[in-house]
């Protein structure tokens, strides 16, 4: 018999009692749409994360002063200990750095003509630019001429120049920070969060040093706020982690026996922890998706089952005409199939409704992607057959005499 | 392949039954219904078994049509040995060679009257699309072509028996099994589908056994048998055979009135 006979078949069955064939299909609807959600969501997060991998840049660390620890320890001798620019640049000789950036933050008042804005100023170096996956929409970065001889330039994140200049070409124009004139020289194009500073197009760079002698009070003429590096390689992570301490323990001359005085943030540590949030809400929802499968399952089992005694006589008729068990069985095996895969299909729509109306929230970011739909089909399938087999079975196994004399 | 088996069989006989027995066990308590039956029927016999209620005759048509197997005894059909298929094998069997005709009609639901006519061929495996035209001939044939888009339900029953025979008939099977086919229709409509049954058995040769109790339906057959207590009481010609049924029966009547 003919696939596509069997098909059509199934059809028939489905459209005889539409009501109750819908009602059957809503566990499966049900599971298979929490199934894609789940891969939608973790797929989401997943995305998202490394959104914002992309944007800190990866493989990074904060180098910054723990003042908890170093209190006890060191005010004593009267000297409070910092992060310095020779660190960072002891730092930045470690064979397992990449690239080590001093920084120096504030919140100034940013104005160009009759606007301002309030926001956060990065006094850093072009190191910063390279390790952190910064990209210019316009101009030139920040270069070691301008730390080295404090000029007065900034580069603007891109809703700051926005926000000053709207359409206008911010290049060469001078605007003030905290009252003091700097020359514009770059437009960042990053967009997203950043680890230290919040909104990455909110931020205004200037050179470290520029930054020291206009915006910042320090404590020593040499200390940053913190340090942020780059490893060589994803693997030379954690080694490069342990490279740091050592070589920070020794230059702020520790003793074995007290505790450091700094503290190294890993981020990649954080993105790890959010994957692995990820992975435990979709296995949640994997779990109440297998749940419902296996309950809409049942179901069909359930209406198969029924199907396949209110349909004895029937059964006994097609076998005195020639149909073979086996043509039986596929008949009842393809219709519950056909039954879970329609449903599998419903279930897809389902989810992209609700993955659209979550993403045009615009907080969060759901793609129903192919992967999706193909993991529903095979899943409505396997649900299909397994839980079609049995009634299927019997079907093919009944005795066609007995069968004719049903009632 | 229908035509190949029937004419390399054509020599031996259609039907060959040897001492077949019957027995329904329920609660295994043994009822024998068929008590040794010998039957041999060569192409082109037209067959009517009668029998009072319960002297087996549905039994017997049911182990004839392959549905049911002997309790013992043999059965050949076509020159195949029955007892030895598996159930796939019968279903073919019953596929190629016997073209059922049932009391109750037997068309299936929510199906066009051309799909059930051509649901035989789909099993024999013939695609859609020449399955249909040979049903569509075959409903042509039986007067009924205009009718091929209906639903059986919207049909009356003798025209619904007729499309039941365009069933039987479409894969030109050697063997048509006709359990009461008038049971359920009027005189008149019984002797329209006799007078089809008998002119296939004259122009087209085709082999038929039919049930009835009704002496006139089966004065159409060339053949009787007729079954008692499982037995076979009569094996003949029917015009003979029906004579004796008359006086078996006046008989019967005679004695009755004496008690
Ligand atoms: N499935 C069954 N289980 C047990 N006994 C059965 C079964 N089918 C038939 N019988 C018995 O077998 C006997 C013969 O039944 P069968 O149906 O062959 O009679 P019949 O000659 O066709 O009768 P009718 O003319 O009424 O159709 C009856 O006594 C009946 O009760
Ligand atoms: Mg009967």
């Amino acid at each position: 018999m003919k696939l596509v006979h069997v098909l059509s078949e199934a059809l028939r069955a489905m459209l005889a009692n539409p009501l109750r064939t819908m009602l059957t299909m809503l566990g499966i609807i049900i599971g298979i749409a929490s199934v894609v959600l789940m891969l939608a969501v973790g797929d989401g997060i997943k995305a998202f994360i490394d959104k914002q991998l992309s944007v800190l840049g990866s493989n990074l660390v904060i180098v910054q002063a723990d003042s908890r620890k170093a209190v006890g320890a060191r005010l004593r001798t009267g000297t409070v200990q910092t992060i310095t620019l020779d660190d960072a640049e002891a730092i930045n000789r470690l064979p397992s750095v990449k690239g080590a950036a001093p920084m120096l933050t504030t919140y100034s008042q940013i104005s160009y003509g009759n606007d301002n804005t309030n926001t956060q100023v990065q006094g850093t170096t072009p190191t910063s630019f390279v390790i952190r996956n910064l990209r210019l929409a316009k101009g030139i970065g920040l270069s070691e001429v301008d730390v080295a001889s404090a000029t007065r330039v900034a580069v603007l994140g891109k809703k700051v120049a926005e926000q000053l200049f709207y359409k206008n070409d911010p290049i060469g124009q001078t605007i003030r920070i905290d009252n003091q004139s700097f020359q514009v020289i770059g437009v960042l194009d990053n967009e997203g969060q950043s680890f230290d500073s919040g909104d990455i197009g909110e931020v205004v760079m200037v050179p470290i040093s520029t930054a020291r002698v206009t915006l910042v009070r320090t404590a020593t003429p040499r200390s940053v706020q913190y340090v942020v590096v780059q490893s060589k390689t994803t693997e030379g992570l954690n080694d490069m982690v342990a490279d740091i301490k050592d070589l920070m323990r020794d230059r702020h001359r520790i003793r074995a026996d007290d505790v450091d005085d700094f503290r190294v943030v890993n981020f990649g540590e954080f993105a790890k922890t959010g994957e692995a949030i990820a992975t435990g809400l979709s296995i949640a929802l994997g779990f109440i998706g297998a749940v419902s499968l296996v309950v809409g399952g049942i179901g069909i089992m359930n209406i198969m089952l029924v199907s396949v005694t209110e349909r004895t006589r029937e059964i006994g008729i097609r076998m005195a005409i020639g149909a073979r068990p086996s043509d039986v069985l596929w008949q009842f095996l393809i219709e519950a199939v056909a039954i879970c895969v329609v449903s599998g299909i419903i279930g897809v729509a389902l989810s992209a409704g609700v993955a659209s109306a979550v993403s045009s929230t615009g907080k969060f970011e759901m793609m129903i992607g192919l992967k999706a739909v193909v993991i529903a089909v095979v899943f409505s399938c396997v649900v299909g057959v397994f839980f079609g087999f049995y009634p299927a079975r019997r079907a093919s196994k009944l005795q066609p005499v007995e069968c004719l004399r049903y009632e | 392949m229908n035509v190949s088996i029937a004419s390399s069989r054509a020599e031996g006989a259609l039907v060959e039954i040897t001492d077949v027995r019957k027995s329904y066990f329920s609660n295994r308590v043994e009822t024998p219904v068929l008590h040794g039956i010998n039957l041999h029927m060569q192409r082109g016999d037209f067959m009517a078994v009668m029998g009072q209620s319960g002297s087996g005759k549905s039994t017997l048509m049911n182990i004839l049509g392959c549905l049911d197997t002997p309790t013992s005894g043999t059965y050949r059909l076509a020159g195949v040995d029955v007892e030895k298929q598996s159930r796939a094998e019968l279903a073919t069997l019953r596929n190629r060679t016997i073209g059922f005709v049932f009391q109750s009609f037997n068309l299936l639901k929510r199906m066009t009257i051309l799909d059930n006519v051509a649901l035989p061929l789909i099993y024999a495996g013939v695609s859609r699309k020449a399955s249909r035209d040979r049903a569509q001939t075959q409903l042509d044939k039986v007067g009924l072509g205009e009718l091929a888009n209906r639903q059986p339900n919207q049909l009356s029953g003798g025209q619904q028996q007729r499309v039941a025979i365009a069933r039987a008939l479409v894969a030109d099977p050697p063997l048509i099994l006709a359990d009461e086919p008038t049971g359920n229709l009027d005189t008149r409509t019984s002797n329209d589908i006799m007078a089809l049954l008998n002119e296939l058995n004259r122009e087209r040769g085709q082999s038929i056994i039919l049930v009835t109790h009704e002496p006139d339906i089966a004065a159409h057959a060339k053949r009787l048998v007729r079954l008692k207590d499982g037995l076979v009481l009569y094996d003949g010609p029917a015009t003979e055979g029906l004579r004796q049924l008359k006086t078996d029966d006046s008989i019967a009547t005679i004695a009755e009135a004496a008690l």
